[in-house]
């Protein structure tokens, strides 16, 4: 369970990473800065949140086939 | 073709970088910038903010005055040059707060007119006596709604982090940040937090829970996800944020805790009132006969002298200490009064170096010294018998600050002398009067000379000699 949870947190995060549009942004905002605005913007962020958890949950038990074919995520920017 | 440099400290912004030509400062708007640039200003939020005196006003110059061709820049202003640079490192801890407060005040303002600033860095701010001015007019950007506080991160670690050192575990914040340069991580700040502290909700998310979801999302990064296009942050949330910690901040102090030697140093100086006003009276001689634009006081304790030097006709006085709690008074009494005076920490032993990328990004505290005056008021048997410095060479540190000073020297039979030696050897055969004018003799003339105490405190007038001798 934990590491579920675990693995939940990395994705989330990953998300938010590949999602942000960095065109202006010489600045690391944070993956952590970032999820906890996420749960701050109310209750439309937290469904969002619980939408990826069961997303991410079922996603888990598929996620070994996507290990071994090497897919990768760009590395945020650094500051 | 003779393209200028940016300041050392200008690179990381892609948006545009700062120039300095002829004593005047100017800031190359990029053209990959220049849309957002031109929104903000249509907004007229930079006139809003200069007029309140909360941002340094700009003008659009040709750009041959900068002599900017090769530069890719669409536009060049030019802002007027401060009295000083200083560092957050360098603020005592009301200044760090009133920074973070402005930083703040600022952003709110901005979002009322569907503006944001895209980063949250301290060294965007600099200051003018007590009162803190943003400086990087590029930081500022169109709005997107919904869009995430990126310089949260940069906030918590440049500003709050650095506050709360110092607000719940009573560590000044400024050697910390010194080396570190980038101030105070949300980790380094949990683990030093108790857990009554985490029971706090300011706390709990800005610092616990960002920690938490800091160190699960950077654990493993070879896992892609589908796009969220549903997230937000919503404005409204965010303008929340941005007024609680305004408000939190608001009220944090330092915790002093242990004893500052020159917390009630007007009640246990040992000047009378009388030897007071001979010191200020020598001062305010030297101060109008020379009118310094700047003037150092190295030593300012809580700024008493300063204050005298500024109603003397000095123009702009940097006030340079090691004791936090006189450099709390020093601010206090800038603000107050709204005196051109700025209190800042430095060990007059370990002064801030020239340090960041290529040694050359923040420039140390000689690279910066450009005073007209100097004051070393009950210094120099700090240095000397404190520290264990050679005298000689404190005597050639000072001089070297500035052409023309005031130099205080305390004989080893005063009581504040005795105090130093009252636990070790006296092993300063060399700290005499004669041997501090030979010292003194060596790179200056001495103008004017006078006794202000009974203990054979003296007061010393030095100008240093034009070309000088080894």
């Amino acid at each position: 369970m934990k590491k579920i949870l675990y693995v939940w947190w990395v994705h989330v995060s990953l998300i938010l990473i590949v999602f942000t549009d960095s065109a202006w942004a010489y600045l690391d905002p944070g993956a952590g800065s970032m999820i906890l605005q996420i749960l701050l913007g109310g209750v439309a962020g937290v469904v969002v949140i619980l939408k990826l958890y069961w997303r991410r949950f079922t996603g888990y038990f598929r996620r070994d086939s996507a290990e071994d074919s090497g897919r990768s995520v760009p590395h945020d920017q650094e500051t | 073709m003779n393209v200028p440099k940016p300041l050392p400290g200008s690179f990381r912004d892609p948006s545009g970088q700062v120039y300095q030509r002829n004593g005047r400062i100017f800031r190359t708007v990029n053209e990959s910038f220049s849309h957002n640039f031109a929104f903000v200003r249509s907004t007229g939020l930079f006139q809003q903010l200069a007029d309140r005196n909360l941002i340094l006003p700009f003008t659009d110059v040709a750009p041959d005055v900068l002599q900017a061709s090769g530069l890719p820049a669409a536009c060049v202003l030019e802002a007027p040059t401060l009295p000083f640079i200083s560092f957050p490192y360098e603020w005592p801890f009301s200044a760090l707060k009133a920074a973070a407060l402005l930083h703040v005040r600022i952003h709110l303002e901005a979002l009322k007119v569907g503006v944001t600033l895209s980063d949250a860095s301290a060294y965007n701010i600099q200051f003018q006596g007590a009162e803190p001015v943003f400086i990087d007019h590029l930081s500022f950007r169109p709005y997107r709604q919904g869009e995430i506080w990126a310089g949260h991160r940069q906030f918590c670690e440049q500003f709050l982090n650095p506050l709360l050192l110092q607000a719940l575990c009573g560590i000044a914040h400024n050697a910390w940040y010194r080396g570190s340069q980038e101030g105070i991580t949300t980790e380094e700040i949990r683990r030093l937090l108790k857990w009554r502290h985490c029971c706090q909700w300011n706390i709990l998310t800005h610092i616990v829970l960002q920690d938490f979801f800091q160190k699960s999302a950077t654990a493993d990064r070879s896992v892609q996800g589908p796009s969220l296009s549903t997230a937000s942050f919503p404005l409204a949330s965010f303008q929340r944020m941005l007024q609680s910690l305004a408000d939190w901040i608001e009220q944090l102090t330092p915790k002093t805790g242990g004893h500052s030697p020159w917390k009630h140093y007007t009640a246990t100086c040992r000047y009378s009132p009388a030897e007071t006003d001979r010191k200020k009276r020598f001062i305010l001689k030297f101060v109008q006969h020379l009118q310094p634009g700047l003037l150092w006081d190295v030593g300012c304790n809580s700024g008493e002298f300063s204050e005298a030097a500024l109603e003397a006709g000095a123009r702009y006085v940097v006030g340079f200490d090691s004791d936090q709690g006189a450099l709390e008074a020093g601010y206090a009494r800038a603000r107050e009064k709204g005196l051109k005076f700025q209190a800042l920490f430095m060990d007059a032993a370990n002064p801030s170096p020239s340090q960041g990328w290529n040694g050359e990004e923040r420039p140390g505290l000689q690279a910066r010294a450009s005073a007209d005056a100097v004051l070393a008021l009950a210094l120099v048997h700090h240095l000397a018998i404190a520290n264990n410095v050679p005298l000689v060479q404190v005597m050639d540190w000072l001089i070297g600050l500035a052409p023309h000073g005031v130099i205080e020297f305390i004989p080893k039979n005063d009581p504040m002398v005795k105090t130093l030696l009252q636990h070790r050897d006296d092993i300063f055969p060399d700290y005499t009067w004669e041997y501090f004018c030979q010292c003194l003799h060596r790179r200056a003339v001495i103008v004017h000379t006078e006794t202000v105490s009974e203990s054979g405190r003296v007061m010393v007038w030095f100008r240093r000699l034009a070309v000088e001798t080894a």
